[in-house]
C-alpha cells in the first residue's frame, strides 16, 4: 500500500494483508474486511441493492399477469407491469487461477493464491450481502473445481477457496473456452489470475466469456517482486511451472525486466479496456480493503446491475 | 624440445581456471523460484548466455595464447640434434676447425682420434652454419673455405694426412681469427684439435680473438707419451791413406719421464748396416753413440741412423748425405824468398778443417800464370805484382772466378794497368805511430766476411792497433768499402770482377804494421777472407723440414732439374723459374739435371724438426686463455663433447621464449579485437 493511496482516503483503516493472513477463517476475514470497508465510508455509492419500485411498462403478451399493477389498471384501464430497481438473482462467479505460478510469494507476504482467495472471499461476501448468487470455478490448465452460483453456496465458495492449491502448470485458453460454453446465464464473472501469457492470447481466451453479456471483472494479481525485481545475487531462476532454469544476473537487467512487465500490464489494461472489461492490477502487499475500495470506486457505475 | 624451467609449465593449468570457475559457480549458485521466466527469456543479455560457449574459436585462441605465454616463461629450447636439423638463423655458427697435421700427430693413434674429433665437429654443423677446415703444422692452410656442405668438409678431412712439419699454433690461430673476424654469423667458434705440443706455442704469438669468438680445444694427447728420437748427427773426419774416414756420432734423446734402456741404435750407410749399438738413456735426457769410422768411398753417401720402436716413427730415423770434405787452395805470394811476412797467415790457414786450406807460398819472382790457375785464392802479401802475372793474366784469373786478396804494405806497388781489377789506386803510406795507432772502427757486418762478427762479443777489433796503412786513392765506383779505420780511412775494400772477387786490405797481415795477428779476431778474419774469396759453400749433410733449399746455389749451376721427393713425387724445375725448393717431407730428395739424367743424382737429406720429437703437452686452457683473454673458457677433452652446449647456453642462443611471448601477446590482441567486434555485432543484432 502506497502512501498516496492512504492519503486519498483519510480516515480509512486498512488492514495489512499479513495480518489478514493470520485469520484462518475466510468468512470472518471477509466480514472483517467488507464491514470495516463499508463502515469506513460516509456514503456507499453502491448501497442501493433492494426491491424498490423502478418504473411501469406496458403489458405485452407473455408477461406474468401476477406483475400487472391492478391499481393502475383501475385508474387508467390499461395493463401495466411493475418493474423493480434491483434484480437480486444475479450470478456472481469467481474464476480463480490456481496454476503453479500463483503459489509464488516473497518476503513474508501472502502468496498470490492466498491473496486471490481473500479477494474472492471478500467479493463473494459482498455479493451475498447483495443477495446475489455466488459460485466459484478454479482452473489451471483445466477446470479444477466448480461450485455453481447459488444463494446458498457462499459457504461452499469459501470452502473451495480455502482448499485451493496451486500445483500444476496453468494455461488460460483451454479452461476459459470451456467456461464460456458453460455459462448460459449472464452474470458477473470475477477472474483472478497472474496472466503469464501473451496479451493477445489472454484476450482471445477471455473474450468468449463476454459473449452472452457477462459482466467481466479482471483482477491481475502480482507479487511486489514480480514488478520490482529487486533480487541482488546472480542466481538461477527456475520457472515454477516449466521447471526451466536460467542463470540470471539481476543487477544487469532489472531495468529491462521492469520495463517489460510494465509494458505487459499496460498492454493488458489497454486491451481489456478496449474490450470493455474491467481490469485492475493489484499486488499482494497492498491492503485488501484498499484494493477493494480502489476497484469499487472505479466501478461506481456498475453499482446497479442491469 | 626441452624446457629450462619445466616447473613453470604448471602454469598451463591456468587455461582451465575460467572453465573451473564457471563450473564451480554453476554448482554454487542459488535457485530462485519465479512464477514465470517469460520476461527473463526475452531479455537479450550477455550474462544469461555467457555461461554457454558460443565462440569456440575465441576460447581456443585464449587458451593458445595462455599456453604460449606459459611456455615462454618455461624457457623452451631445441636440443642439439634438433638444432642440427632445424638450425635457426639466429643461432648460425661460423666454425673454424683447426686440425693439427704436424709430424707429432703421427704418434700412436693421435691422428685417427683427431680425425674422429674433426668428423664429429663437422657432423654438428647445421644447415645454416658454415665451417672452414684449416690444416696446420708449421703453416696454416685454409683447406676448405667456409661452407655448409658437410660432404665437402668430410672429403677434405679424409684427404688430409700427417705431414713432416713442426707444430706452430700461431699461424693457425691467426688464420682462424681472420676467418671469424670476416664472418657475419652470430656465433663464431674455433675448434682446435691437436696434441698441444708445448714447442708449438712460445706464448709470445700476437694472436688475440675478439670478444664473442670462442676457442674450443680438443686435445688428443696421451699422458706420458714416450718417445726416443735421433735429433742430430755429427761427423769427424780423418785422412787415412789419402782416403777420408768418417766417424759418425749420433745424439739420442729420450723424451719421456721413464728411462729408456737397451735402446738399439743402428748406423746404415748406403743400405749397409755399419754398426748397431745399445744405449741406456735417463728420463728426459740425451745420450750420444759413436760408431766405428768408415771410409768414404763415393762422392756422396746416404746414411741413416735408426733407433727406437716407439709410437712416433718419423723421428726414429735420421738421414744424412755425407760428402768428402772440400779444401780451399791458397797461394801466398811474398815479395822475396823470405816467408816471414806470411808466417802468421800461413799458420792461421793451416788450422781450419771446415774447410781445410791447402796453403802454398811462392816468392813473386817465381810465380807463373800456371801456378795460380788451379788456386782458389791468391794472396799478394805486401808484394809488387809478379812479373809473370802482368799483362792481364791476373785479371783473367779473377774474371774466371778466382779470388784475390791484396795485402798492402811497404813493398806493394801496382801499375795502373793492373789496377783495372783493383778496387782503387794504392796511395801513400799513412803513419799513425804518433799516438796509440789506428783501430778498425767500422765493419760492414752485412758483408759475408764480417757477418760472423755481427753478434755481440763475437770479435773485438778495437783491441788491434794499426800503426801504418796505405791510403787508397780514387776507389772505383763499383767497389764496396767493407771496413774503415777510426779516422775514416779505408781499411778494407772489395770489388767484383767477372766471376771473381778482389779484396784489398790497406795494412799488413803480419806484425810489421799492426798487432792484429796477435789478436783473437785474426784467425776467423783470415778464414772468412779465404772462404769468401774461394767462394766456399759448406754443404749441409741434412736439412730440416720446412727449410728452403736454393738448388742453384747448392749445386752451383742453373739448369733444368727434376726433383724426386721422398714420396716419389716428381717435380720439374725449369732453369728459368725459381730454383727454391721447399723441403716438406722427411727423407731424401733426389735431384737430376738434364745433363746428368742417367748418372748418380744429387741428393738432399731432410729430417724432422728436433722440436717435434718433444711430445710434452701444453695445457690447452693456457693457450685458450692466452688467445681469448678468458681464463675460464670451457676446456673440452678428447672425449669429444666439444660442441655440446649446456641447456642454458642453448636456450640463450635460441631465445625461443621471446618469439613465443610475442606470439602469445599478438594472439591476445587479435582475440581482443575479434571479441570486441563480435560483442558489438551481437549487441546491435
Amino acid at each position: 500500500m502506497s502512501h498516496d493511496e492512504r492519503g486519498a482516503m483519510p480516515g480509512a483503516r486498512f488492514v495489512d494483508p499479513k495480518i489478514l493472513a493470520r485469520i484462518g477463517n475466510l468468512e470472518l476475514l471477509a466480514k472483517t474486511v467488507v464491514d470495516g470497508f463499508i463502515n469506513g465510508l460516509h456514503r456507499a455509492p453502491f448501497f442501493g441493492a433492494s426491491v424498490d419500485f423502478a418504473e411501469h411498462r406496458g403489458y405485452v403478451a407473455g408477461d406474468d399477469i401476477r406483475r400487472v399493477d391492478w391499481k393502475l389498471y383501475a385508474r387508467t384501464d390499461r395493463y401495466y407491469i411493475k418493474q423493480y430497481e434491483a434484480d437480486t438473482n444475479t450470478n456472481f462467479t469467481v474464476l480463480l487461477d490456481v496454476s503453479k505460478s500463483m503459489s509464488f510469494t516473497s518476503s513474508g507476504a501472502p502468496s498470490k493464491l492466498e491473496y486471490a482467495s481473500y479477494l474472492g472471499a471478500c467479493l463473494s461476501y459482498l455479493a451475498t450481502r447483495q443477495r446475489d448468487r455466488v459460485g466459484i470455478l478454479t482452473f489451471d490448465s483445466d477446470i479444477v473445481s466448480h461450485v455453481p452460483p447459488s444463494a446458498k453456496h457462499f459457504d461452499m465458495v469459501l470452502h473451495t477457496l480455502d482448499g485451493a492449491r496451486a500445483e500444476r502448470p496453468g494455461h488460460l485458453v483451454a479452461p476459459l473456452h470451456k467456461m464460456a460454453e458453460h455459462f448460459k446465464r449472464r452474470g458477473i464473472l470475477l477472474l483472478i489470475s497472474d496472466f503469464y501469457d501473451e496479451p493477445d492470447a489472454i484476450l482471445d481466451a477471455i473474450k468468449p466469456l463476454r459473449f452472452i453479456g457477462n459482466d467481466l471483472i479482471v483482477f491481475h494479481v502480482l507479487d511486489r517482486e514480480e514488478i520490482d525485481f529487486n533480487y541482488k545475487d546472480a542466481s538461477a531462476f527456475e520457472d515454477l511451472e516449466s521447471r526451466e532454469q536460467i542463470p540470471v544476473v539481476p543487477d544487469s537487467f532489472r531495468k529491462q525486466y521492469r520495463q517489460l512487465i510494465r509494458e505487459h500490464i499496460n498492454t493488458l489494461s489497454t486491451k481489456f479496456s478496449e474490450s470493455r472489461i474491467d481490469y485492475a492490477q493489484i499486488t499482494t502487499d497492498e491492503p485488501l480493503d484498499a484494493s477493494l475500495f480502489r476497484y469499487m470506486s472505479s466501478r461506481e457505475r456498475l453499482a446497479r446491475v442491469k | 624440445m626441452a624446457f629450462l624451467t619445466p616447473l613453470l609449465l604448471l602454469g598451463l593449468g591456468a587455461i582451465a581456471v575460467p572453465v573451473i570457475v564457471h563450473l564451480v559457480q554453476r554448482e554454487r549458485k542459488q535457485v530462485i523460484h519465479f512464477p514465470s521466466l517469460m520476461f527473463v527469456q526475452k531479455i537479450p543479455y550477455q550474462s544469461v548466455r555467457r555461461r554457454r560457449i558460443r565462440h569456440w574459436f575465441l576460447l581456443l585462441t585464449r587458451a593458445l595464447a595462455i599456453a604460449l605465454i606459459v611456455a615462454a616463461f618455461a624457457r623452451p629450447f631445441l636440443r642439439q640434434n634438433a638444432i642440427a636439423a632445424v638450425a635457426t638463423s639466429a643461432g648460425a655458427r661460423e666454425v673454424v676447425i683447426l686440425l693439427d697435421q704436424s709430424a707429432s700427430m703421427g704418434y700412436g693413434d693421435y691422428w685417427q682420434r683427431a680425425k674422429d674429433e674433426a668428423a664429429k665437429a663437422i657432423g654438428n654443423i647445421g644447415t645454416n652454419d658454415r665451417a672452414t677446415l684449416v690444416l696446420f703444422s708449421r703453416n696454416a692452410e685454409e683447406n676448405i673455405r667456409a661452407t655448409s656442405d658437410r660432404g665437402r668438409l668430410t672429403a677434405a678431412l679424409n684427404a688430409a694426412k700427417v705431414t713432416a712439419s713442426a707444430t706452430r699454433f700461431g699461424p693457425a690461430l691467426k688464420l682462424a681469427e681472420s676467418i671469424l673476424a670476416r664472418s657475419t654469423l652470430p656465433r663464431r667458434e674455433a675448434i682446435l684439435i691437436s696434441d698441444f705440443q708445448k714447442t708449438g706455442w712460445a706464448g709470445s704469438e700476437d694472436v688475440r680473438f675478439a670478444e664473442g669468438m670462442t676457442l674450443t680445444p680438443i686435445s688428443v694427447a696421451a699422458p706420458n707419451a714416450a718417445n726416443v728420437a735421433v735429433p742430430s748427427v755429427s761427423f769427424s773426419r780423418a785422412s787415412f791413406s789419402n782416403q777420408e774416414r768418417i766417424t759418425v756420432t749420433a745424439g739420442i734423446a729420450n723424451k719421456s719421464s721413464a728411462p729408456a734402456t737397451g735402446v738399439s741404435v743402428t748406423l746404415d750407410i748406403s743400405g749397409h748396416i755399419i754398426e748397431t749399438k745399445r744405449v741406456d738413456i735417463a728420463p728426459n735426457a740425451a745420450a750420444s753413440v759413436v760408431f766405428a769410422p768408415f771410409t768414404l768411398s763415393e762422392p756422396s753417401v746416404h746414411g741413416i741412423v735408426r733407433t727406437g720402436n716407439d709410437g712416433l716413427a718419423a723421428d726414429n730415423s735420421f738421414d744424412f748425405i755425407i760428402t768428402p770434405s772440400q779444401s780451399v787452395s791458397v797461394l801466398i805470394i811474398n815479395s822475396g824468398a823470405d816467408n816471414a811476412p806470411s808466417f802468421y797467415l800461413a799458420k792461421a790457414l793451416s788450422i781450419g778443417n771446415t774447410p781445410t786450406f791447402h796453403v802454398e807460398t811462392l816468392p813473386a819472382a817465381r810465380v807463373t800464370p800456371e801456378s795460380i790457375a788451379k788456386q782458389s785464392v791468391v794472396i799478394l802479401n805486401d808484394t809488387p805484382l809478379p812479373p809473370a802475372l802482368a799483362g792481364g793474366a791476373l785479371k783473367s784469373y779473377v774474371e774466371r772466378g778466382g779470388g784475390l786478396l791484396v795485402v798492402l804494405g811497404e813493398h806493394s806497388t801496382l801499375s795502373a794497368g793492373d789496377a783495372s781489377i783493383l778496387p782503387g789506386m794504392v796511395g801513400a803510406i799513412v803513419n799513425r805511430m804518433d799516438g796509440r795507432g789506428a783501430t778498425i772502427g767500422f765493419r760492414d757486418y752485412s758483408h759475408p766476411v764480417f757477418e760472423v762478427f755481427k753478434a755481440p762479443r763475437s770479435g773485438d777489433f778495437s783491441a788491434a792497433r794499426v800503426l801504418r796503412y796505405r791510403a787508397i786513392a780514387q776507389p772505383s765506383a763499383d767497389s764496396r768499402i767493407i771496413a774503415r779505420f777510426d779516422d775514416g780511412a779505408i781499411a778494407a775494400v772489395e770489388r767484383r770482377a767477372g766471376a771473381g772477387r778482389v779484396v784489398m786490405l790497406t795494412t799488413t797481415l803480419d806484425d810489421s804494421w799492426t798487432d792484429l795477428p796477435l789478436k783473437p779476431v785474426y784467425l776467423p778474419l783470415v778464414h772468412q777472407l779465404a772462404r769468401y774469396l774461394g767462394q766456399y759453400e759448406q754443404t749441409s749433410a741434412w736439412y730440416t723440414v720446412g727449410q728452403i733449399a736454393d738448388l742453384t746455389t747448392l749445386f752451383k749451376s742453373r739448369t733444368d732439374r727434376t726433383v724426386v721427393t721422398p714420396s716419389n713425387e716428381r717435380l720439374r724445375m725449369p732453369a728459368d723459374t725459381s730454383s727454391s725448393l721447399e723441403l716438406t717431407e722427411h727423407g731424401v730428395y733426389e735431384i737430376r739435371t738434364a745433363a746428368n739424367a742417367s748418372g748418380r743424382p744429387d741428393r738432399i737429406a731432410v729430417n724432422l724438426d728436433p722440436a717435434e720429437s718433444d711430445l710434452t703437452s701444453l695445457d690447452p686452457a693456457e693457450l685458450v686463455a692466452a688467445v681469448t683473454g678468458h681464463a675460464t673458457q670451457a676446456t673440452a677433452t678428447a672425449a669429444g663433447a666439444s660442441t655440446e652446449l649446456t641447456p642454458e647456453e642453448t636456450e640463450k642462443t635460441q631465445s625461443l621464449w621471446w618469439y613465443l611471448l610475442i606470439l602469445g601477446l599478438l594472439l591476445l590482441v587479435a582475440e581482443n579485437i575479434v571479441a570486441n567486434r563480435l560483442s558489438v555485432n551481437e549487441r546491435f543484432s
